[in-house]
């Protein structure tokens, strides 16, 4: 029993002083100059990242336990990778710029959609905001759709309503999805696009205060003309802005 | 289909800046569609809106002191430029301040936009484009860390008085910045019941920007504790980090156990109804001989 406990302790202390000696030969590195010293830990001796059609790869070669570690007091970011899950840049996509309404019935009302889709998970939320150029005009004789004013007649480009009666007429438009829910209530909500032709501004139609990763909204363009309206091919063009929330 | 799809990073550049003092910052625009597209470039100055970190460029000076071009040997901003299918093009936008420029911060976005195309169609027809910018905070100084002053501003929680089931007690509050100079808030919220921390929140890190306001907002979650609390006094403290030189703010709120009390009552006057019915003298019928 002595003996087992004797031979225990002397394999004990060797293993302690092979650790010893590799602590010793670690991989390391200091740069010295008459001012300063520095000690690196370890070896970096790359990083950074890599696509593929299929796949995205980060690496930090050389770094012990690459990332970020936070504590009361301390952050450690080891090596680059802390940097990719938080710098995911700003993207903004439409997913059809061309809303050909076809031919226009009066009491009916036409409709065409499309996609709004954004990223912007390296900032603090986002703003899409919208403003047309002018009505919906004809190319020559500057007849123009009225923008709607909805059911109850008082919407306008910020205060949406209502708009689902056939004898209400005019152009607007209702955004549902992501971010959209305090300037919609809900798909039979509609309002005005922002006029640039009479100095209006943009007006935000989808917004949230959080990091967001490809979140959408379906915006539905409606034009309902009355029997009056001339005849005509009416135009316009709507931009859309979108920006990061600072 | 024609579409739109555009990256631009970084999302913001934020530079302290010395008057006279010229930087360049590289943007990389990823046109991630399907076709070429054409696309424009331009700058412009806004203002803080609201106090969710939302601008308006209506109201906004441009301020003539700092001076925006492209570096790119054949670009200039305004020049319209195409990018491939699934390419990249990297901007790389110089900023000049002239040495007389004012000590302050100035706010611009580097926007990039799709050039307005021509229509030929014969129908009713709406054109959607594109455009979408990147922040740019500038604080103009002759000091790398400019003088601060905030106050910790409308704090309020609601309910202020709750019951100890039954939905969460909300915070809400905004920094107000005080100086010339934008900064990060760097702070945390610490609820505390008799000397013991219940919880803590840590801040966003939100800038909040020259004489504006900004909402205070909680790191990975919404300002809120939900229930079940146990009954009592709990304190309130919100600090922000010494550079920011702001007070803190101390406020409370109680929790009661009206709901179990009630529950109580409720189960008391059940049995005591119970018991009353019982114990009413019942009639017995008796025969006369």
């Amino acid at each position: 029993m002595k003996l087992k406990i004797f031979i225990s302790f002397i394999v004990f202390l060797l293993l302690s002083e092979i650790c010893h000696l590799r602590s010793d030969t670690s991989l390391a590195q200091t740069f010295v100059s008459p001012g300063y010293k520095i000690d690196f830990g370890n070896f970096n001796m790359t990083g950074g990242k890599k696509t593929s059609t299929t796949y995205t790869l980060t690496d930090s070669v050389g770094q012990n336990a690459p990332g970020q570690y936070d504590n009361a007091g301390y952050t450690v970011k080891a090596g680059f990778q802390y940097i990719y899950d938080k710098n995911i840049p700003l993207s903004f996509s439409i997913s059809d710029l061309d809303l050909n309404f076809g031919p226009l019935v009066p009491n009916i009302g036409s409709t065409v959609t499309n996609t709004l889709t954004i990223s912007t998970p390296t900032a603090h939320g986002y703003d899409i905001m919208a403003i047309a150029n002018h009505p919906l005009k004809t190319i020559g004789s500057n007849s123009t759709i009225p923008d709607t004013k909805c059911d109850s007649g008082t919407c306008s480009d910020s205060i949406s309503g209502i708009w689902t009666s056939s004898s209400t007429h005019g152009f607007g438009f209702n955004a549902n999805g992501n971010g959209t829910s305090t300037y919609f209530t809900n798909q039979t909500y509609f309002r005005q696009f922002a006029d640039a032709s009479i100095n209006e501004t943009a007006k935000i139609i989808m917004s949230e205060n959080i990091p967001v990763e490809n979140h959408s909204s379906t915006v539905t363009y409606k034009i309902n003309i009355s029997t009056i309206q001339p005849a005509g091919t009416y135009q316009n063009s709507i931009n859309y802005i979108a920006v990061p929330k600072y | 289909m024609p579409t739109f799809n555009l990256t631009i990073s970084p999302s913001q550049s934020e530079f302290i800046l010395k008057p006279g003092v010229t930087l360049l910052q590289a943007y990389n625009i990823i046109n991630n569609s399907d076709t070429s597209i054409t696309l424009n470039s331009e700058i412009l100055p806004w203002i803080p809106s609201g106090s969710d970190g939302s601008v308006n460029y209506n109201q906004a000076i441009n301020n003539p002191n700092i001076e925006f071009s492209l570096a790119n040997s054949d670009l200039k901003i305004g020049q319209p430029f195409v990018i491939s299918a699934n390419s990249k093009q990297q901007l790389v936008l110089k900023i000049k301040s002239n040495p007389n420029t004012g000590l302050s911060d100035n706010y611009y976005t580097f926007f990039i936009f799709q050039n307005q195309n021509t229509t030929t169609s014969k129908d009713n027809f709406t054109q959607a484009i594109g455009k979408i910018g990147s922040h740019l905070l500038l604080t103009v100084s002759d000091t790398e860390n400019p003088k601060i002053e905030s106050k910790i501003e409308n704090f309020s929680i609601s309910p202020k008085i709750k019951d100890v089931f039954w939905g969460p007690i909300t915070f809400n509050g905004v920094v107000k910045n005080n100086s010339n100079f934008f900064f990060k808030i760097n702070g945390k919220i610490t609820i505390t019941k008799n000397d013991k921390i219940i919880k803590e929140f840590e801040l966003n890190n939100n800038n909040v920007l020259n004489h504006h306001a900004r909402n205070i907002t909680c790191k990975d979650q919404n300002c809120a504790i939900n229930p079940p609390l146990w009954p009592g006094h709990y304190l309130v403290k919100v600090s922000l980090d010494p550079s920011l030189n702001a007070k803190s703010y101390d406020t409370s709120f109680y929790i009661l156990p009206i709901s179990p009390i009630l529950f109580l009552l409720l189960v008391a006057g059940i049995i005591f109804g119970i018991k009353k019915f019982n114990s009413k003298p019942t009639r017995s019928s008796t025969t006369l001989p």
